[in-house]
């Protein structure tokens, strides 16, 4: 039985390095035959050009000030949906003004809020951080909300029932019972704070002397550096993947998928 | 009224209860009186959507009735709270991200019945072991069959000594063997601890081998039709006289309001 799913597993991996090394292969070769190198470096340019400005370079700067960037807004970002989920469920007619508020701010990408964001804080990593807040806080608590909602009424009553209720019933109860949508919540959240924060740099520019990854890709392509503007690419691409193995699809792992909650 | 009063451990006098629906009153109970000393085992007969789970949730107190009074040991019950614990029929009555053990010691910690975490073990390995569940003690709930989980809920209400454990159809959505033996189990736990139950089913079957008192309810709205003492001894085997004409009693009453 395990030996079987064991087996499954090592298939399915087998199957996804192939499929990589495949299309590594095919970025290597075929920008060479079509002689369109200038545009597209081979693959192993890209990862030369990676390996020696992270190191040597300053793309090493660039990740970690986009790091420290992504990280304070998701952090604000989280406080801030917790507030505003909790008081939404305390209070009925605080959850009629948000579903307004929601639906007004939901569908309104981030980057379209920028010059607004630039006339008010002016340049900086402040409008940066807030246009990624703005990014995560609106399905931070659609999701929520959605858990909230979906409780079963049974688990409620049981909550009672065994004595629970108020900030109780809520955490103890009510929070881990909502906990497969909030989680999904956050993993949406990451992904759009990283579209986020690189279109905003992008838009922006260096502010002072710093600047971030999108800042990053955009100053390589301005100097005509194609192989440092994909390493940029793939620098982006390995933290997004990076946090979402090893961070996002752990928890999942030890929690919802192990409770069987998946939403 | 008078000393008989004060020994009953449970009382519900006169209480009716109805719905609103589609701008229409549909009236569910109707003027219901039960009347349980400490220790028994009722059951609760009745067809399916006769109102008998509105009942038991209103002496659990998820439910008010319109009219009438609840009382226990005298008083009148005040809301819901683990002095009257229900065991439902859903399978989804634990707490998914806790393990079987956290399952039983966590409502013990909530309610205080103690602060030191050896003595909470030794309730929750206690009752574990009753209902057989040892060696799952830290699987999750949906690594449970239904039965499992099903046990773990009464071990978990048994552990925090209720005053009346109400069960509303908790074996009904089980397997017959299951069920069978779900039941065989459930009577040795009440003759172990005495515990006052009311007991919901729509089996008749089942209403025989497990109560000491069995009441039939009509169908809408829910009125007490028949009551009676069952003192069948135990093993109760469907096969013998005294339980087939007790059998034919009961399922005359409920087929008589069926049509």
């Amino acid at each position: 039985m395990t030996d079987k799913v064991n087996g499954e597993k090592n298939k399915s991996r087998l199957t996804k390095i192939s499929f990589l090394l495949a299309l590594f292969l095919i970025w290597e070769f075929v920008p060479v035959w079509t002689n369109s190198a200038k545009i597209i470096p081979p693959f192993h340019k890209v990862m030369v050009a990676f390996w020696t400005n992270l190191w040597h370079g300053d793309l090493l700067q660039h990740v970690a000030y986009s790091l420290q960037l992504i990280f304070t807004g998701i952090l604000i970002g989280m406080i801030l949906a917790f507030v505003l989920t909790a008081l939404c469920i305390v209070s009925k007619r605080f959850n009629d003004i948000m579903d307004v508020v929601i639906s007004i701010m939901h569908p309104l990408p981030g980057i379209a809020l920028l010059p607004v964001v630039m006339l008010i804080v002016g340049l900086g990593a402040k409008s940066i951080i807030i246009i990624i807040v703005h990014s995560i806080l609106w399905p931070l608590i659609v999701n929520a909300l959605a858990g909230f909602n979906s409780i079963p009424k049974i688990q409620i009553e049981l909550g009672k029932n065994l004595g629970m209720k108020g900030v109780k019933l809520i955490w103890l109860v009510m929070i881990p019972n909502a906990f497969p949508y909030i989680l999904s919540g956050i993993k949406i959240s990451w992904a759009r704070s990283w579209r986020a924060l690189v279109s905003a740099e992008m838009v922006f520019g260096a502010s002072g002397m710093v600047g971030g990854l999108g800042w990053y890709i955009y100053k390589t392509r301005f100097f005509m550096d194609v192989s440092g503007m994909f390493a940029g690419l793939i620098s982006v691409i390995i933290i997004g993947m990076l946090v979402d193995e090893f961070v996002l699809k752990s928890i999942e792992k030890n929690t919802v998928k192990k409770w069987g909650m998946s939403v | 009224m008078g000393d008989e009063c004060i020994m009953s451990s449970l009382q519900v006098n006169n209480i009716s209860k109805s719905y609103q629906l589609d701008n229409k009153e549909l009236n569910v109970l109707n003027d219901i009186s039960i009347s349980l000393d400490s220790g028994d085992f009722l059951t609760i007969l009745g067809p399916s959507g006769c109102g008998k789970s509105t009942l038991i949730r209103c002496i659990c107190g998820m439910e008010t009735p319109d009219s009438g009074e609840i009382l226990i040991d005298g008083k009148p019950i005040d809301g819901i709270g683990p002095e009257r614990l229900m065991v439902f029929q859903d399978f989804n009555q634990l707490f998914p991200w806790k393990t079987v053990e956290e399952n039983i010691v966590f409502p013990l910690k909530l309610n205080n019945v103690s602060n030191n975490k050896v003595e909470l073990n030794e309730i929750a390995e206690e009752f574990m072991d009753i209902v057989n569940l040892k060696q799952f003690r830290n699987a999750y709930p949906n690594q449970l069959s239904g039965g499992m989980r099903q046990r773990v809920a009464i071990a978990r209400s048994l552990a925090l000594n209720p005053k009346v454990l109400l069960m509303d159809e908790p074996f009904g959505a089980l397997d017959a063997q299951t069920r069978a033996i779900l039941q065989k189990e459930l009577y040795q736990l009440w003759e172990k601890f005495k515990t006052t139950i009311i007991f919901i089913t729509h089996n008749v079957q089942e209403a025989i081998i497990l109560g000491s008192k069995i009441i039939v309810l009509g169908l809408m709205p829910a009125t007490v039709k028949f009551e009676t003492t069952n003192t069948i001894p135990y093993p109760r085997m469907p096969e013998t006289k005294e339980f087939m004409s007790l059998w034919k009693e009961l399922y005359g009453h409920l087929e008589t309001k069926r049509f």
